[in-house]
Formats: structure tokens, C-alpha cells, sequence
């Protein structure tokens, strides 16, 4: 069940999503990243409209979401997504460049689930993208599909 | 050098002008002197010394008027004494001529009722004398005068007394001759005389004294006005100094107030300039690093080994590049932090600094010598990054020594402060850089011989400069360096 949900990554910088993409090449879980441009497309894709109109229905089983993005940043989408009881349970893991402390405590404040910072070199990169992808896609037990038990 | 020579010649002119201004200045050297010490005196000097001034005007001022005061006091006493004394003489002027007339009445008619005036006069005599040398008993010459008068009273008493006496004996007849002139007629004369002479010593000491009270008021009237007006000038003064106190402050305040927004705007810009740094410095680098790996992978089969190294020169910068803006952003954060402010044991900060540094220290023969140190005032961590950044760097120019010698101690000690040093027999450093050592990327060494940003230094000096101390250092090229600071001591005795 879990192996079919997609992983959602944001990222404005296509060459960050595309090492993301590459790193997790190797772990074969990449054919499920469905990447967005921008925090408007995420919350497109998780309200099933616009360009994501006709989507399969179900939230993704996790979302990799960059701070810093046109239009929508990234934690107005985790306040969207945090104040909504459909999307509540989707595991949000920060994925910046920001090492800065107020970036941190916002996110944590807000509901993040985790939060990593973007290595400069690329195997520890790659290394980091890798641990992330297999434990949220593989190993950690994803939220059941559907509204939960309080609604 | 050639500068040098010709600031020579310029020189010695000023030297040669000098004697002039003392020479002309030698006709009034007094006032000189004077206005050049009262201008070296500070404000509040100044303006101490002007209220000591006015406050004495006012003291001698007050000195005066109260004297003044005290004298017009007497002289109205010694006037009502005056008055009493002229009213006086004109009772006993009334009574002696009431006793005179009686005595003669009776000696021609013999009726004993004219004597009852005379009699009770003979009666009240003593008393009016006593009463007369009282009111006199402050001046010599009235004093003279009453005593006179005494003995000239107390003769036409006696003479008036005798007649009195003759009457009743041998009749009319035998005092005929007396009876129209009075037994005293020369004394009375006399008496009356001297009477008009006390009345007039007495008035003209009366009037002496009005002119004088009169004078001395005026004075006094004077004298209080100029008081009233030196404490309008105190007062006036006080309110301006108070005044230009409260303007100076307010303004003062004021502009402490912009300036401090003024500090904060740049603060909040400063943070989001190594916010955007932080954010998107490192995401090109991350780039350049990780297409380089991929293009390693993808064609790693096909490429040389020139063509290798370029790619992993490239890799190698990116990294570079990365480390030296999170060093930039950790030097920037210690400027920005809040700083705690606790007593830190500093000998407990040096072990857990070696234990942290443990990897470094594998391999390498080290003798260290790790002297007591005291407590002091200020923030745990930053006094650990202070002593991780000293130690480290230690460990990283003695590498080339077979045996490493680091020591750890106090170079001096005072009340309030202490100085530390961390010293190494390492390469060292050439003494006319010493300048250099402490700033922001400065290196003293090619990357090539000893790795590092060249931000450690800055941050001890940062760190040590936010706690109020100092930083510097000593050291001989290959001969080993000595790194010093300060710091302020914890309060409480260790």
C-alpha cells in the first residue's frame, strides 16, 4: 500500500531537485517523486486542482519542502497544511539551505515533522536525501488513508 | 626617506617663533597666569566657584544688615530712655518749684497746709533721683550732671528745710527776709540751670541718634536689595543650569533613541543579508559540487586522470567556498547573540575543550602543561569556542614538531581582571604580521601547509572583545607563538 504513494518534493532550484532526484535514482524510489516548482503548486497538488485536477485522490506519503519558493513560501504551505485536518497527517520534513535558528523554531512551531539542511557537498548530499527517502518511504509507518479518527 | 629630510628643515621654525610670544606676554604676566588657570577649569569648577561667590555676597550681605538691625535696636531703647529722662526732668523741675512756692507760702502765712506739698516732695525726692541716675547711667557727662544736681537739691531741700524750721521758731519776723526770695534762691537757679543743660545734652544725643538710624536704615534698605538681587542672579542661574541640564538631556535622549533605531534597522538588515547568504550562497555551491560528482559518475569511464583532478579541484573549491561562508556566518552570529553573563570555571572549559578535540589528538606525541586557572565572568560557550579556536590552532601549527609542547596558564593577574595565554613550540609567525593575525580571513600560511578559513583568530578576538577584554600575541618565526587575552574576573572569590 504505502510503496504506491507518491513522495512530494518542493523545490524551486530545478538543479537541487534534480540531484534530490538523482540520489534517490539510487535507491529506486525516484519513478514516485512528483516535484513542484513552487508552494502553490504543492497545495495544488494537495487540494487535487489546477494541474493536478485529475490526480489519483490521497495525500502523498511524505512532503520534502524547501523554506524559500515564489508565490507560496515554504511555511505558509506548512501552516496550510498543519491547519487542515485532511492534510494534518502528511509528514513534513524542512529541506533548506537556511541553517538560521528562527527558521528552525518557525518550522518546529508550525508542526514540521523534521528538519535538514542542505549539505554543500554532494555526497553527504546524496547520503542525506537517501536516509530521508527510505525512512519516510520504507520504514516509517505512514498515517492511515482518509479523514482521521477526530472528524 | 626622502620624506623625512624634508620635513626636516620645516621643523625647527615653530622652535625659533616660540621666545616671542613669552617675551611680550613677560609686561602682564599676572592676569595671565590667572585667566589661564581659571580657563583650565572644568564647567562644573566654574560654575561652583561663581555660586561660592554669589553665596558669600549674600552671607556678608546678611552679616551686615543684621548688625545694622541690632543697632537701630539699641538706639531705640536709648531713645525711649531719652524721652524718659525729658519727661522726667520736667516732673521734678514741676515738683522742686511745687516745694519751693509751698515753703514760701508758709513762711508768710504760716498755715501749715502749704507745707503738705513741700513734704510729700521732701518725700519723693529719693525716688526721683534714684529714677534720674537710672535713665543717665550710659553717659559720663549726664552721669556728672545728675550728681550735681544731687548735691544742688538735697542744699535747697536743706536750705528750704532750715527756713521752715526758723518760722516755726521765732514767727514771721524772723524769716521776713526770706520769705519774698526763698530760702534757696541761688541753688534753684542753679538747679534749673543744669536742668535745661541735661534736657539739651539729652535732645541733641536724640537727634544724633535718628540721623544715624536713619542712615543706617537707608544702608541696610540698600544693603538688602543688593542681596534680593544676587539671589534673582542665583536663581536665574540655577533655573538656567537646571534648564540647559534637562534640554541637554532630552536631547541627548533623543538622539540616543535614533540612533538606536538607526542601529536596529541596520541589525534587521545585517540578518537578512546573512540570511540571504546562508540561504543562497550555498545552493550554487551545492550545485558546482554535486554536477561535478555526477559528471564524475557518468564519465568516469572516459576521462583521464587530468581531466579528473579538474573535477575534483572544482569539487574541492565548492567545499572551500562552503566552509568559508559558514564560518562568516558563525563570526557574524557571535557579534549578533545575545551574551549570557555567569561565573565559568575555566579549568572545567580546558578539559572538556581537550576531550572534544580527542580525534585530533591521536597520533601526535604531546607534552602539555595545564596551569590552574581562575573563575571568570561571561558566557560558557562563546569561552569555549574561545579556547577550541586557541588549542586547535596549537595543535595545527605544531604538527611538523616530533614532540608538541602546549601550555595552558595565567601571564598576570589583577583585582578586577586576568590574562591568559595558550603557548606552542609550533612554526610560528613573523612578528611585523602580528597585525594581521586577528582579522577576518587573514592567514599567515599557504593553504598548502596548514588548512584552514582564517576566521578562528577573528572570533577569539570578537568573542574576547564582547567580554570587555583584549586580545594579542607574541612569536618568532619557527620558534613557537604565544596567544594572550583578557578577560574580567568572576566577582566571588574562587
Amino acid at each position: 500500500m504505502t510503496a504506491l504513494r507518491p513522495i512530494l518534493l518542493a523545490d524551486d532550484n530545478p538543479r537541487d531537485a534534480e540531484l534530490a532526484l538523482a540520489a534517490m535514482e539510487e535507491q529506486h524510489i525516484a519513478e514516485k517523486v512528483v516535484v513542484c516548482r513552487d508552494g502553490a503548486e504543492v497545495l495544488d497538488y494537495l487540494y487535487c486542482r489546477g494541474a493536478f485536477a485529475d490526480r489519483e485522490h490521497g495525500n502523498p506519503v511524505v512532503l520534502f519542502l524547501d523554506l524559500k519558493m515564489p508565490k507560496v513560501d515554504g511555511l505558509e504551505v506548512l501552516r496550510t497544511i498543519k491547519n487542515d485536518m485532511k492534510l494534518k497527517p502528511i509528514p513534513v520534513v524542512m529541506l533548506t539551505s537556511s541553517r538560521e535558528e528562527r527558521d528552525l523554531a518557525k518550522s518546529y512551531a508550525l508542526g514540521a515533522n523534521a528538519y535538514v539542511v542542505k549539505p554543500v557537498e554532494f555526497h553527504q548530499f546524496i547520503a542525506a536525501v537517501k536516509e530521508l527517502g527510505v525512512f519516510w518511504a520504507v520504514i516509517n509507518e505512514s498515517p492511515p488513508e482518509g479523514p482521521g479518527p477526530i472528524e | 626617506m626622502e620624506s623625512v629630510t624634508q620635513d626636516n628643515p620645516a621643523a625647527p621654525a615653530p622652535v625659533r617663533s616660540e621666545p616671542e610670544p613669552d617675551s611680550s606676554s613677560a609686561s602682564a604676566p599676572k592676569t595671565g597666569w590667572l585667566i589661564e588657570w581659571f580657563t583650565h577649569w572644568s564647567i562644573e569648577r566654574r560654575v561652583l566657584a561663581g555660586f561660592g561667590l554669589v553665596f558669600a555676597g549674600i552671607v556678608v550681605i546678611s552679616a551686615i544688615s543684621y548688625r545694622n538691625t541690632a543697632v537701630l535696636i539699641e538706639n531705640s531703647r536709648l531713645d525711649t530712655k531719652s524721652h524718659e529722662l525729658v519727661q522726667l526732668l520736667g516732673s521734678v523741675r514741676e515738683a522742686l518749684s511745687a516745694a519751693e512756692s509751698g515753703h514760701r507760702r508758709y513762711l508768710v502765712t504760716g498755715d501749715e497746709s502749704y507745707l503738705k506739698s513741700y513734704r510729700t516732695v521732701v518725700e519723693q525726692m529719693p525716688q526721683y533721683l534714684q529714677y534720674l541716675r537710672d535713665l543717665t547711667n550710659e553717659g559720663a557727662e549726664q552721669r556728672e550732671r545728675v550728681a550735681t544736681l544731687e548735691q544742688l537739691i538735697a542744699r535747697q531741700l536743706g536750705a528750704e528745710a532750715g527756713a521752715i524750721a526758723k518760722r516755726e521758731k521765732q514767727g514771721y519776723e524772723g524769716v521776713r527776709g526770706l520769705a519774698l526770695s526763698g530760702a534757696a534762691k541761688d541753688e534753684i537757679e542753679a538747679i534749673y540751670r543744669l536742668m535745661a543743660e541735661l534736657d539739651m545734652a539729652e535732645q541733641r544725643a536724640l537727634q544724633a541718634r535718628v540721623a544715624q538710624s536713619a542712615e543706617s536704615t537707608r544702608y541696610t534698605i540698600a544693603l538688602l536689595g543688593l542681596g534680593a538681587l544676587l539671589q534673582l542672579v542665583l536663581l536665574a542661574s540655577v533655573y538656567f543650569l537646571i534648564h540647559h541640564d534637562v534640554a541637554e538631556r532630552r536631547r541627548v535622549a533623543a538622539e540616543l533613541q535614533s540612533r538606536g533605531e538607526l542601529l536596529q534597522a541596520a541589525n534587521k538588515e545585517l540578518e537578512s543579508f546573512s540570511y540571504s547568504v546562508s540561504h543562497d550562497l550555498r545552493a550554487p555551491l551545492r550545485h558546482i559540487d554535486g554536477y561535478a560528482a555526477l559528471l564524475s559518475k557518468a564519465a568516469g569511464e572516459t576521462l583521464d586522470d587530468k581531466a579528473r583532478r579538474y573535477l575534483e579541484t572544482i569539487s574541492g573549491s565548492a567545499k572551500q567556498m562552503g566552509q568559508l561562508i559558514d564560518d562568516l556566518l558563525v563570526f557574524s552570529r557571535m557579534g549578533r547573540q545575545d551574551m549570557l553573563r555567569t561565573t565559568v570555571n575555566l579549568d572545567q572549559l580546558v578539559k572538556t575543550v581537550l576531550h572534544d578535540l580527542r580525534l585530533d589528538l591521536q597520533g601526535r606525541t604531546i607534552s602539555w602543561t595545564m596551569n590552574p586557572l581562575p573563575n571568570v565572568s561571561g558566557d560558557p560557550a562563546m569561552l569555549r569556542q574561545v579556547f577550541i579556536n586557541l588549542i586547535s590552532n596549537a595543535l595545527k601549527f605544531t604538527a611538523t614538531r616530533p614532540e608538541a609542547k602546549i601550555e595552558v596558564g595565567v601571564a598576570k593577574r589583577s583585582p578586577s581582571e586576568v590574562e591568559i595565554f595558550v603557548r606552542d613550540n609550533g612554526v610560528g609567525f613573523d612578528m611585523q604580521y602580528v597585525n594581521k593575525l586577528f582579522g577576518v580571513f587573514q592567514r599567515l600560511h599557504r593553504n598548502d601547509e596548514f588548512e584552514g578559513t582564517g576566521i578562528g583568530l577573528a572570533n577569539v578576538r570578537r568573542i574576547i572583545h564582547r567580554h570587555g577584554g583584549r586580545t594579542w600575541a607574541e612569536g618568532a618565526l619557527d620558534q613557537g607563538a604565544t596567544f594572550y587575552f583578557s578577560l574580567p574576573l568572576a566577582r566571588s572569590p574562587k
